[in-house]
């Protein structure tokens, strides 16, 4: 897809004032949140749970080697064709290669999230290979000509009003309601026969099992089996930092990422993938290849970054965001948006590069609460941003305003002055109402949204009250 | 390319601290997983199919639930299914033994299954009480297909076949590559999307409907 992340003020303007984003994102995030605090509530033992999670994931990059060998091994073993990328262009080489080599025409694709961020769209198109997406949100990306706009789901940018005049327009014989239901069959009927007329199917993967060498993937519709069964080979295009040592060792995170993604136990299918079709086997591919990418991954191993590999790609934090569920995915101009996007993407593109992504977070701190294996974002968001400041790439009135704010917050005493003022003036301005419409110079944050009234005083003079009381 | 390979896993042991030998980096992933009650689900008070037949019925699920006695009484219990769904006494039967044997007078079996199949009939190898998932192996006898694309899914399941947690379904399986089916699939309820709008709707692709019958323990 195409990246401008660069230009991350001028989208979120143009998101914020668009009405039928704002429905899109409030049915949507609203609705994933509660559903998770439901299933999270109902589970005693996930605190136990997310603390094995962070544990197992560290143990298994501080090994990954070992386990990237002990994998690659095993995968042979089971038949499959093992390849590795260093970079993007190295994966949808290799891919490529194998269509074709094959003399493939159509590709059948379960979505993946590591699939865009090689830009395998793309390199398919250019090597006149027709791509059919069938997850359903992929599905309805695809014929709207759009990118995803949320990992887990990547048409959450779409009301099913908009959804159901996509379909009138594409499908061959599309349903006669606008109901959700009537849609999700339509895009049934327009599939099925392709998912068994194409040549090669494409997956990602959610783990990589080093002890069986077995692939595995997870998804809500059975689109996976559909896409990998029927066409004669099956390659996956997986990162490397998927990998986990056994299947019990997959169990704790199979348990965690349904529920932080869609707040359910556990995801309609989780299949494990072990190599080519065998001798006597009713069906299957005959050719299994697994591309194993890098990507700058193993540039964030040994660093701050780090954590950030622990990432089972569930979106929660991105559906917990305050500025995410403001502006949606495709403000952030990158395949991976909201908090952990604003990690991943100055790391896989540079720091200039992302612009102000790092600064697209108001430090609340819920996306590390909601994070199944507890990835420190607003720490690395934070850190992200002294590096900015550092090589000067903070915008010059921003420097200025943060050394203005360094040397008064040094100063406590003229700081709390300044700030009981400050407190003063919004009230007065607030003439005793609760919300402020408008601040002179603040357009900027009064455009879109209003300005809670300050409480009286500062946080300092009510401690102060208090503790004479 | 194994340019490639060398250059990712130097760069990757170059960053990790130095390796332990190999026999060590096993203890410590095994310990890491030695108490897995601290973190698997705990339900008590339920018997492994009370929990399983909770859960498989339950709203997020949508599976169905028949009981019988014998495997003998597997074919009324399913033409009473198809019946009561209004469907023609038609059915694509997995190429089991167990299933071929037994006596479908009355309705019409066939081996291959249909793009637009309506009903198919498989047996599950294994059973979770956890989730309410059933444990399905591909295999010459069971095609994969025939999970994924009829509109009704039936599944005979042997109720001593169903275990506690995920965990207890992955012990009996191994942890060789040689022991693992090329395909081994855990399947939870039907086929669902939450794609547009976050409403969750059933019959994406696969299932719409999932039919689960028991034959009780011997």
């Amino acid at each position: 897809m195409k990246q401008s992340p660069h230009l991350f003020k001028e989208n979120a303007k143009r998101a914020l004032s668009d009405p039928t984003l704002k429905t899109a994102l409030r049915r949507t995030t609203g609705l994933l949140r509660r559903r998770r605090a439901q299933v999270i509530a109902d589970y005693p033992e996930y605190a136990a749970a997310r603390e094995a999670a962070e544990k197992i994931k560290d143990h298994t990059l501080e090994n990954l080697a070992h386990y990237l060998e002990m994998f690659e091994a095993n995968a042979l073993g089971s038949g499959a064709q093992v390849h590795w990328a260093a970079t993007p262009d190295q994966a949808t080489d290799i891919v490529v290669d194998i269509c074709k080599a094959e003399g493939a025409r159509t590709a059948t694709r379960v979505k993946s999230m590591l699939g865009e961020e090689i830009g395998l769209p793309e390199a398919l198109a250019r090597a006149g290979v027709k791509r059919i997406e069938t997850d359903l949100a992929e599905h309805i990306i695809q014929l709207a000509d759009d990118p995803p706009s949320h990992i887990v789901m990547p048409a959450m940018h779409k009301t099913h009003e908009q959804v159901a005049e996509l379909f009138r327009a594409k499908h061959a014989d599309p349903a006669a309601t606008d109901h959700i239901a009537a849609l999700v069959e339509s895009a049934r009927r327009e599939l099925r026969q392709k998912f068994l007329d194409a040549d090669i199917g494409i997956s990602g993967a959610n783990f990589l099992i080093a002890d069986t060498g077995s692939v595995v993937a997870i998804t809500n519709e059975g689109d996976a089996e559909l896409t990998t069964t029927p066409p004669k080979t099956h390659i996956v295009t997986v990162g490397i930092e998927k990998i986990v040592p056994s299947m019990a060792h997959a169990t704790v995170f199979l348990r965690l990422l349904a529920r932080a993604a869609i707040g359910a136990e556990i995801t309609q299918y989780t299949t494990f993938f072990n190599g080519p079709k065998r001798q006597g086997d009713a069906d299957g591919p005959e050719n299994m290849h697994i591309v194993l990418v890098d990507n700058h991954r193993t540039e964030m191993l040994g660093g701050f970054l780090q954590p950030m590999l622990r990432c089972i790609r569930c979106g929660a934090c991105m559906n917990h965001c305050p500025v995410y569920s403001a502006v949606g995915g495709h403000a952030y101009g990158a395949v991976y948006p909201g908090p952990m996007g604003s990690v991943l993407t100055p790391v896989m593109s540079s720091l200039q590069e992302a612009g102000d992504l790092p600064n697209a977070c108001t430090l609340n701190g819920r996306c590390q609460e909601v994070c199944p294996v507890n990835i420190p974002l607003p720490d690395m968001l934070r850190s992200l941003r002294v590096r900015q400041f550092d090589r000067k790439l903070t915008p010059g009135m921003a420097r200025i305003a943060l050394k203005l704010w360094g040397w008064l917050a040094a100063r406590p005493r003229l700081y709390r002055l300044g700030a009981g003022a400050g407190v003063l003036a919004l009230r007065l301005w607030a003439r005793g109402r609760g919300r402020i419409r408008r601040v002179p110079h603040a357009a900027g944050w009064t455009r879109h949204r209003d300005l809670p009234a300050p409480e009286k005083g500062t946080f300092m003079q009510q401690y102060a009250r208090k503790k004479r009381r | 390319m194994s340019s490639a390979r060398d250059s990712i896993l130097n760069a990757v042991r170059a960053r990790t601290p130095a390796p332990g030998v190999h026999g060590d980096i096993g203890k410590a992933a095994a310990a890491l997983i030695a108490t897995p009650s601290r973190y698997q689900p705990q339900f008590d008070q339920q018997g492994n199919l009370e929990r399983f037949i909770a859960k498989a019925t339950s709203e997020r699920v949508t599976a169905s639930i028949g009981r019988v006695a014998t495997v003998e009484a597997v074919p009324a219990e399913v033409a009473r299914y198809l019946k009561d769904c209004r469907l023609a006494p038609s059915l694509a039967l997995q190429p089991r033994e167990e299933l071929t044997g037994l006596n479908w007078t009355g309705l019409e079996t066939h081996p291959g299954i249909a793009a637009d199949e309506p009903a198919a009939l498989t047996i599950a190898d294994l059973a979770i009480a956890e989730t309410g998932s059933v444990v399905l192996r591909s295999g010459p006898d069971a095609p994969v297909l025939m999970n994924f694309l009829p509109l009704h899914h039936i599944v005979v399941l042997h109720e001593e076949l169903i275990h506690r947690h995920l965990e207890d379904v992955f012990g009996l399986l191994g942890d060789g590559p040689a022991e693992q089916p090329r395909n081994l699939c855990i399947v939870t309820g039907t086929s669902g999307t939450a794609d547009i709008e976050a409403v969750n709707v059933r019959g994406a692709h696969g299932p719409r409907f999932m039919h689960v019958v028991i034959v009780d323990k011997p």
